[in-house]
């Protein structure tokens, strides 16, 4: 039985001359996994608000939407709030209440269901999903992770018969993202429950779905099972820029022109290759140097904590940071990354240890900033670098400070805003803008300010495959021009791209450090998909990239 | 291991009532010391010693100097003692200021022991009750708070280490405050606009909300109820036959031991340390237990 059938539907947002969905037919079978993917603004998210008719955005609509075979809009009310289910984007801003046991009871008190069954429900609910630790917690006091399976198990004690989620773990850091993919799987499997899901990270999400929607202007470009969906990209366009989002499995096939079934896991994938390509010793190609550049900043044996009663975060860590070079700093959460940023800012000071400008101790205590240099920090939430109501106004708050006069703050603005690409977004709200767009938007505003050394928190968190790539050729172009980078994150596929340097934070230190690489190929966890895919042929092939060239010219001569 | 706060909260707003009228409103001194005598030795039981040490000397002070006090504003009383600038210090005037400080003393460590046993869970619960949405009001209000101060520490923080405002020149740190005020103003208008859409999509707004809370009503708190009821019967009945009558001026009555004011006594007296007498009993039961094991 197909839970939804849409069709032909289209929708546009009022004063908009383009529809943001257009002619969209599909049925979604009960019991089936989907996951929607597609470029920021290609209608995901008016899509699957359409289905939630509480939610749906007001505009000019036409076709039908039928739930379980009647039309979304003559279902009683009570009927649509419990059975669809719907997950929004951010764990802050969507937990209701105080306490985690009434964030529970919220849906249950609204449907008006008596003391003793909400009782039994969220008890229930609390022991499956394990909340039971911290079933009295004020809710302020939980981590994003705890946050959003919080969010999904309030909509869970409604008894949903599908559920919906868009972008659930855009917010949330890969390993609870994972955790939350895998939690939404054990419901798909374990309940039969039907799942619309709206991603950009595929990676996990691929073997789990049982469909995968791509949509494209507000169009279907695909409907179909994952392995398929790789196929027909290629076939429609080799260089389509979905192709980037795909899991590496999947990108190395295409990459390889392979033939048959499209792996999609590494299990999968690594068969695939063992298949097609035999293994070279080759050496890896000479890296660009690593010793070059000038040390921009150089943090030498600094201790760091919060309060006095408090552990240490930083333990004796010294890094360097170099002119003209992309150094990754990766590790597990709650290491301490954030808070060797905030030493660099110059936004916390250590209790033990050096801060050296350029590398070398100067006499005197410098009071601004990084010791003197200029550095600027792209925090987490890029959100909280605009202050202004137009993206034009905060530059010029910047361009104030840095004492411009008019004429040159106007030629750094669009001098700035041309080389990020953001010129058409100079009259937006900030707010408004999509997760890649506010994230150049902010950084035009620190740009501004001629950072020496540019310090960038989590710079992929929430954003797409596309504005990922982007942003690798921005960093890139920046260092080209001097600036020492240096970014923390958790997300290993684009260390591998960008960095020039990686390093593993742990314990408040690093522990290792070297090119991406030899750093990614001496791991055996903790690397990119691509190597552990590849790393019985290529050990050194850390990119999808690399392990296309290294399988192109190694292939398995067919007997 | 608060164990008298561990019953139902109507329970405990029923005796904190039953409580606070009495030790307010008599005057009798046998009842005053009562109610001083019970609710110290509850708040020894709730509060660390240090605190109940610290709270102890506020009090004492405050006894003497109302004590002290009284007999300077008030000339009534037919015993004189002796005058300062012709007026008359009577011992009735230095009786009723005892009287008035042991009251306050004994209704100050009341109304503190019901800061420590009702929190403001247990008060949203009784009068969400009577006023549903209030309640929601609040509870959205309690997680909103620390959300909006950490959102406002987040846009601070990153706006101080952009370094575009100086520290050192006052406008400048006026112009930071304005623009992350602006900032946060369009953050929470926002952030609520999302917290609007996770409410109707968990069906706010249906008719017959119902009220859900940790709370239920147990045999123990029945027992207690009927306790306090009990007593407090005793004691109304007592009263009312004039038991609990006293008067300090012009001449300070004789101490009644009539039956009438020997039931007062007897109730309110088990009244004010019921708590006490459990928290104790429950601290004897867990050493023992300790003991044991």
């Amino acid at each position: 039985m197909d839970i939804f059938q849409i069709e032909n539907l289209s929708f546009a947002y009022p004063e908009s001359a383009r529809p943001a969905l257009d002619g969209v037919s599909l049925s979604v079978a009960a019991g089936d996994f989907v996951v929607v993917c597609g470029q920021t603004g290609c209608g995901k998210t008016t899509l699957l608000r359409m289905l939630k008719r509480e939610l749906a955005p007001h505009g000019q609509k036409s076709g039908r939407i039928l739930y379980c075979g009647r039309d979304l809009s003559a279902l009683g009310d009570r009927e649509a709030a419990c059975d669809i289910g719907f997950v929004l984007q951010n764990p802050e801003s969507q937990t209701v209440t105080d306490k985690v046991w009434h964030e529970l009871s919220f849906g249950l008190e609204s449907a008006g269901l008596p003391t003793s069954e909400i009782r039994r429900r969220v008890a229930e609910m609390a022991s499956y999903f394990g909340i039971e630790s911290w079933f009295r917690r004020d809710t302020d006091s939980l981590s994003g992770g705890q946050k959003q399976l919080l969010s999904l198990a309030s909509v869970m004690v409604m008894q949903p018969k599908v559920l919906i989620l868009d972008e659930p773990t855009s917010q949330l850091d890969p390993i609870a993202a994972s955790d939350f993919i895998a939690t939404l799987q054990k419901l798909n499997r374990e309940l039969g429950l039907t799942i619309l899901l709206s991603e950009h990270r595929l990676e996990d999400v691929f073997p789990a779905a049982d469909r995968v929607l791509m949509l494209q202007n507000g169009r279907v470009l695909l409907y179909e099972k994952p392995h398929a969906v790789a196929e027909k990209l290629r076939g429609i366009d080799a260089a389509h820029p979905m192709q980037s989002a795909l899991p590496s499995a999947c990108r190395v096939f295409a990459g390889l022109g392979g033939q048959g079934p499209c792996p999609v896991t590494v299990k999968e994938g690594r068969r695939f290759l063992s298949d097609t390509c035999v293994s070279a010793p080759a050496a890896p190609q000479p890296e660009k140097s690593v010793d070059s550049g000038r040390v921009a900043v150089r943090l030498s044996d600094v201790w760091f904590r919060y309060e006095r009663d408090l552990p240490d975060v930083l333990r004796g860590l010294s890094l360097e940071a170099r002119s003209g070079e992309i150094f990754c700093i990766l590790g597990g959460n709650g290491a301490g990354k954030t808070t060797a940023l905030g030493v660099l800012a110059g936004l916390l000071r250590p209790y033990r240890g050096h801060v050296l400008p350029g590398g070398k101790r100067r006499g005197g205590r410098k009071k601004d900033g990084c010791c003197g240099q200029r550095a600027a920090l792209l925090p987490q939430d890029v959100q909280t670098v605009f202050v202004m109501d137009t993206v034009r106004k905060d530059l010029g708050e910047a361009c104030a400070a840095m004492g411009c006069d008019r004429q040159r703050a106007e030629a750094m603005v669009a001098d700035i805003c041309e080389r990020l690409g953001v010129s058409h977004l100079l009259d937006k709200h900030p707010y408004d803008l999509s997760g890649g767009e506010q994230q150049k938007c902010a950084l035009a505003k620190l740009l501004i300010t001629e950072p020496e050394i540019l310090l960038l928190d989590e710079p992929t968190k929430g954003i797409d495959a596309f504005a990922k790539r982007s942003l690798t050729a921005l960093l890139r172009s920046l260092a080209d021009t001097g600036v020492a980078v240096v970014a923390v994150t958790h997300d290993v596929e684009f260390a591998a791209v960008v960095a020039d340097r990686c390093a593993l934070f742990f314990d408040g230190q690093l522990v290792s450090e070297g090119a991406p690489r030899d750093f990614f190929s001496g791991n055996s966890f903790y690397t990119t998909a691509a190597n552990r895919m590849a790393r019985h042929l290529y050990p050194w092939a850390v990119t999808c990239e690399d392990v296309i060239e290294c399988g192109g010219r190694n292939r398995r001569v067919k007997p | 291991m608060k164990a008298f706060a561990c019953y139902h909260p109507a329970v405990l707003m029923l005796y904190f009532v039953a409580v606070l009228a009495i030790a307010m409103f008599c005057w009798h001194p046998v009842l005053l010391a009562l109610s001083l005598a019970g609710s110290a030795l509850f708040y020894f039981t709730l509060a660390p010693a240090r605190v109940f040490l610290r709270e102890s000397a506020f009090l004492a002070l405050l006894a003497v100097a109302v004590t002290a006090a009284n007999p300077l504003f008030s000339h009534g009383g037919a015993t004189p003692l002796f005058f300062i600038n012709g007026n008359a210090v009577t011992l009735e005037a230095i009786r009723y200021g005892l009287a008035l400080s042991v009251m306050l003393a004994g209704v100050v460590l009341w109304f503190r022991a019901y800061g420590l046993v009702m929190n403001t869970d247990k008060f949203l619960y009784l009068f969400g009750r009577a006023l549903p949405a209030l309640s929601l009001v609040l509870s959205m209000a309690m997680r909103f708070i620390p959300l909006f101060r950490r959102q406002m520490k987040r846009v601070g923080d990153t706006q101080r280490a952009m370094g575009l405002y100086r520290e050192e020149s006052l406008p400048d740190r006026a112009r930071f405050g304005m623009r992350v005020f602006s900032a946060m103003v369009t953050w929470a208008l926002e952030n609520a606009v999302e917290t609007a859409d996770s409410m109707k999509a968990r069906g706010y707004g249906l008719a017959g909300r119902s009220h859900f809370s940790l709370f239920t009503f147990s045999g123990y708190d029945a027992v207690m109820l009927a306790a306090i009821a009990v007593l407090t019967g005793v004691f109304a009945a007592g009263a009312a036959a004039g038991g609990a009558d006293f008067s300090y001026y012009p001449r300070t009555v004789q101490l009644s031991l009539s039956a009438a004011s020997l039931a007062v006594y007897a109730a309110f007296g088990a009244l004010c340390f019921l708590p006490a007498f459990i928290e104790i009993k429950e601290k004897i039961k867990w050493t023992y237990f300790k003991s044991k094991i």
